[in-house]
């Protein structure tokens, strides 16, 4: 299958030689006309990066251009996979010097707002690419809004849920995965004492901490009013709570690096029975030790919640399209195809990646896959992440706090208040 | 050849001077070897050892060496990923820039050595600070100029901007050893009528087999796994370079271990080779060389 | 003409050979025609270095003294254009990153960093070489094996040892958990931390600094320690009087640019440990990446830690440099 994509970006290559050599006509109008127009005469060329997991998703979107090349027969698609730990750098890189950006990227939620503040990405209102922008759900969607613009479409959400081992819980005594915080710690203690292996397994990374913060009524920031809210009381609840976890023993005591690897390594094997995840390790999971046989013994549930609410941080994927794209109509066509209805059910019942659009949930494609339905829950829990230029450097901050943290080297107090100076000083004029 | 003429005669004329090592020196030379070949292959053992296991079973909570060893990992990568084609670039782009970049590094590396032109010193200081711009900050300008010269996404490009990294070392440590290839070689190269191209070319190049076999194979593996401009510079797959297409095996929230160490084997394995290739030039013919002319 | 003057030096002019009168008629072409030979040779790499290099470089001084960031830096892409706003700051950049908290404490690890890798991979690579610098049986094999490190790419390495050296399903705890030890947090400690990418980097730095000194010791005419052995020489006194200075023009290099390269060590950090625990064994490289790079670059804050990077360095390197010309090795 690999061998046919690389056969066919030779191919690409070589159209794209002669196509140069010939002269390519590049309709670079603005937008608006652009829809006007009939959209199966569009041609040109689009380049596409994605930045999924080459070997397991990527031939399902391979697949999807297929799908669009015969339904378009005049555009051509090269289809890039650009490994996601690099794809934000080298899209930068290429996008400041207007030259080797790609015409459509996969940009992760978190990158939208700030691809759009630089001028990177084109707007996407009027054009083919917002196709009913009422149908896809409200948090997802406004991570591709940047200042009252829509610069990217949601290709597929995602939040984090609480995924749990239902026979170690049942040994434990309980037979429904915990709802709450404290519930959480008890269970996980209960799971310790009889079950013979550890109740919760965390992982320190600043993301899999917004939960706690935002169970407690916390968050990083409150954009409104421009202030910097990690180290308030409620965010510092939350936090609190992590570190209670830890120091009691309900959490196993957590790796700092490789966190997340050894924390599903864990889960897999059946050495823990709860961890905080994402859809992305569905298939991940059931191909673990305990659940390959069995996977009815695999649970997923919403996060617990705490005084205020039960929260996760909405995570995902959007479709933009570069400012600069010397095919912007060739390329609204594709985001359009691509973010269609149809489109996500079929990546959602490939690959378990839940839709951003709720119509797409009933499609029989996604419904083939249970693991969909079952994720349902978890998503009405998913809370609107700060979407702002500065979105991405705020992790790092946190993270840094985390480890410390969890390795026992400073207290949440402390360690918050390191995080809101951080804070300051990237985000200029913000008070604390 | 000369080099197996001085491996022949240098050593026995020395063991002779010292008298045989006892067998308890030479036990503690070889243990010493034996555990420091052990540090060193270790790690790679365990990568092989990887590759041979299921896909998924690296990650696991026990430490086994064999988990039902196959090639299957091997086989996937072969057949249905892109490496024949990454290998392929990689092998174009490490073979242009270790045979440009020795060539550039021993021309100017002999000028500096023999020459006191004006200017000299200068050259090596210039060397060295390029070595000296943390690459990280280097990236976008490098990515503008390229652009501008519409080298974005092409071989030469890539091997322009591995040259210069490769070529200030290699220049320093050219000039270095023929620093130790002494001056009468030369003088007698020009009393025979040569010109100092001709001087190098066939006097002092042939006496610094190891300098080159050394600066060879560096720019050789430079070039080879080189991962920050690559990534950056070559925006299409089919472009793509072993350490870029590597990539590809780590996703965003699992890597795919299996096939990114059968690939990391494969990888070695012609680094290996090319280090077979240039070592026997480690030996130098100097002592040879030198009574000869 | 030019063919003519070119012909009358045509055996050119070795310095330590001595001069020998040109031909050429005035001061300019004698000029040119002494010193065409060597520039001829070094030009190329000249050329590719002021260009690829030398404008970045001087370009990044330029932007170190305004505010340049990637959203202030006017550009028009497509539809959208962005207004250049940036302004002259003088040294506001410099001054921010060396009073910062971070600075002192970045550089002090820094420093042991390199100090501690340069001297280990030196120690190693010398020692090695030296054994296999001896008549000996199986030593290609050995030459091969310690060469392996260098021949797997550095990134899988990093990834390679990171795994072996989990705390809790790596290899490296096992080991000592079978022997009866009890573990230890290779990467989850500070201080193991550190130690645990110092020794990752001096396993993959060693082989390169091997083979280039084994280079240097092969460059050594035999017939010195032949000399010295016939007169009686004690095995240090030949290391301390032939290896050791044999070696110089080759270990002043390594050194050199080996101190360079670790100061500068971007990947091995960054793969094994991410800057971590809690920021713990960031070096300045990696620490200005972060700053410079994470979000919205701040091309001027990135441009004014690469310039003092290379201030710092400068600044080692003409120390250096000193010491050595005290020794008698000068360039």
């Amino acid at each position: 299958m690999r061998r046919g994509i690389s056969v066919a970006a030779a191919a690409a290559a070589l159209a794209l030689a002669v196509s140069a050599c010939g002269g390519q006509d590049t309709p670079t109008q603005p937008a608006a006309p652009a829809s006007a127009a009939d959209p199966a005469a569009v041609s040109g060329e689009v380049t596409w990066w994605d930045t999924s997991d080459a070997t397991n998703e990527g031939p399902v979107f391979q697949q999807l251009i297929t799908d669009f090349q015969a339904k378009y027969p005049k555009i051509k698609v090269n289809y890039v996979n650009v490994p996601f730990a690099e794809a934000q750098n080298k899209f930068k890189t290429a996008a400041q010097s207007g030259s080797g950006a790609p015409d459509v990227l996969r940009a992760e939620v978190g990158w939208v707002a700030e691809f759009a503040s630089l001028g990177y990405l084109a707007p996407l209102e009027g054009t083919p690419a917002l196709d009913k922008p009422e149908d896809f759900l409200p948090s997802p969607a406004s991570s591709g809004k940047y200042n009252g613009k829509t610069y990217a479409v949601p290709q597929v959400t995602d939040t984090l849920g609480l995924l749990y081992n239902k026979e170690l819980l049942k040994k434990a005594g309980h037979d429904a995965p915990p709802k709450t915080f404290a519930e959480l710690k008890q269970t996980a203690l209960d799971v310790k004492s009889k079950a013979g292996a550890d109740g919760l397994a965390l992982n320190v990374d600043a993301y899999f901490l917004l939960p706690f913060i935002y169970g407690e009524g916390g968050d990083l920031l409150d954009v409104a009013s421009k202030k910097i809210t990690v180290a308030a009381p409620q965010a510092a609840a939350g936090v609190k709570i992590v570190e209670d976890l830890i120091t009691s023993g309900a959490a196993a005591k957590p790796a700092i690096q490789d966190s997340y690897t050894n924390a599903e390594t864990a889960f897999k094997e059946g050495k823990v029975a709860m961890i905080f995840n994402g859809p992305w390790s569905n298939t991940d999971n059931l191909g673990g030790k305990v659940f390959k046989d069995n996977p009815d013994n695999f649970g997923i549930a919403p996060v617990p919640a705490g005084s205020a609410k039960a929260g996760a941080p909405t995570g995902g994927h959007d479709y933009a399209v570069y400012a600069g794209s010397k095919n912007l109509p060739a390329s609204y066509l594709f985001v359009q195809f691509m973010a269609s209805a149809e489109s996500q059910a079929k990546v959602a019942g490939k690959l378990g990646l839940l839709p951003a659009r709720p119509s797409a949930y009933t499609l029989p494609d996604a419904q083939a896959n249970d693991m969909i339905a079952k994720w349902k829950d978890p998503m009405a829990a998913a809370v609107e992440r700060p979407w702002i230029p500065e979105g991405g450097q705020l992790f790092q901050p946190l993270l840094e706090g985390y480890q410390k943290i969890a390795a026992g080297q400073q207290g949440s107090d402390a360690a918050l208040q390191d995080v809101a100076k951080a804070y300051q000083g990237i985000l200029k004029g913000w008070s604390l | 050849m000369v080099s197996t003429l001085t491996r022949a005669t240098g050593p026995r004329t020395r063991t002779h001077g010292r008298g045989a090592r006892g067998p308890a020196r030479s036990a503690a030379l070889h243990a010493t070897l034996i555990a420091a070949s052990l540090v060193a292959v270790f790690p790679v053992a365990w990568l092989v050892l990887t590759s041979l296991k299921p896909r998924d079973a690296w990650q696991s909570s026990t430490v086994e060496l064999f988990n039902s060893p196959s090639l299957d990992n091997y086989l996937q990568v072969l057949t249905q990923t892109a490496f024949l084609r990454w290998l392929f670039n990689s092998l174009l782009v490490a073979a242009m820039t270790t045979v440009l970049g020795v060539v550039l590094a021993a021309t100017t590396g002999y000028a500096v050595s023999r020459f006191r032109f004006p200017g000299h010193r200068s050259i090596m200081w210039m060397l060295l600070i390029t070595q000296m711009f943390p690459v990280a900050i280097l990236i976008v300008p490098i990515y503008n100029l390229l652009a501008g010269l519409g080298l974005i996404n092409q071989f030469p490009g890539l091997v322009v901007a591995y040259l210069t990294s490769t070529v200030p070392f290699c220049a320093w440590m050219m000039k270095g050893y023929f620093d130790t290839v002494p001056v009468e070689i030369d003088e007698a190269g020009r009393v025979d009528g040569l010109t100092p191209f001709g001087t190098f070319w066939r006097l002092i190049l042939p006496l610094s087999k190891p300098g080159l076999a050394v600066a060879a194979f560096y720019s050789f593996i430079t070039a080879w796994a080189e991962v920050a401009y690559a990534t950056a510079f070559m925006t299409g797959d089919d472009k793509y370079t072993l350490a870029v297409g590597l990539g590809q095996f780590v996703g965003q929230h699992k890597a795919e271990w299996g096939l990114l160490t059968a690939s990391s084997v494969l990888i070695a394995a012609p680094a290996a080779v090319v280090f077979l290739l240039v070592q026997r030039h480690l030996v130098t013919g100097l002592t040879a060389g030198a009574t000869k002319s | 003409m030019t063919t003519q003057v070119v012909d009358g030096t045509a055996a050119g002019t070795p310095a330590r050979g001595g001069a020998r009168r040109p031909r050429g008629e005035g001061r300019a072409g004698r000029f040119l025609a002494r010193h065409w030979y060597a520039w001829a040779m070094c030009a190329p790499v000249v050329v590719v270095t002021l260009v690829l290099i030398g404008y970045p470089l001087v370009r990044g001084v330029y932007l170190s003294l305004t505010d340049a960031t990637e959203a202030n830096m006017g550009r028009t892409i497509g539809m959208n254009t962005i207004p250049s706003t940036y302004e002259f700051v003088g040294l506001a950049n410099y001054t921010a990153i060396v009073t910062s908290a971070e600075f002192l404490s970045r550089l002090a690890w820094t420093i042991t960093w390199t100090v501690v890798c340069v001297a280990l991979h030196y120690g190693l690579g010398l020692g090695l070489a030296m054994l296999l610098n001896r008549p000996l049986r199986l030593r290609s094999l050995y030459r091969m094996l310690l060469v392996l490190p260098w021949a797997v790419p550095a990134f899988v390495s990093a990834f390679i040892w990171r795994y072996l050296l989990n705390g809790e399903f790596g290899v490296v705890n096992a080991m000592l958990r079978a022997a009866g030890l009890p573990g230890v947090q290779w990467l989850d400690d500070p201080l193991w931390a550190k130690a645990s990418v110092i020794a990752v980097n001096v396993w993959l730095g060693v082989p390169f600094m091997m083979l280039a000194l084994l280079g240097g010791l092969q460059a050594i005419p035999r017939e010195l320690y032949e000399a010295a052995e016939v007169d009686g020489a004690t095995p240090w006194q030949r290391f301390r009087h032939i290896t050791l200075p044999g070696l110089r023009p080759v270990s002043s290099t390594v050194v050199l640019l080996g101190t360079i390269w670790t100061f500068n060590q971007f990947p091995v950090i960054f793969l094994v440990t991410r800057g971590g625990p809690g920021g713990s064994s960031e070096i300045l490289v990696t620490y200005a990446y972060r700053q410079a790079f994470e979000g919205i670059r701040n091309y001027s804050g990135s441009a004014a830690w690469g310039v003092l990077i290379l201030v710092l360095l400068v600044v080692m390197a003409v120390v250096y440099r000193r010491a050595l010309r005290r020794q008698g090795e000068a360039w």
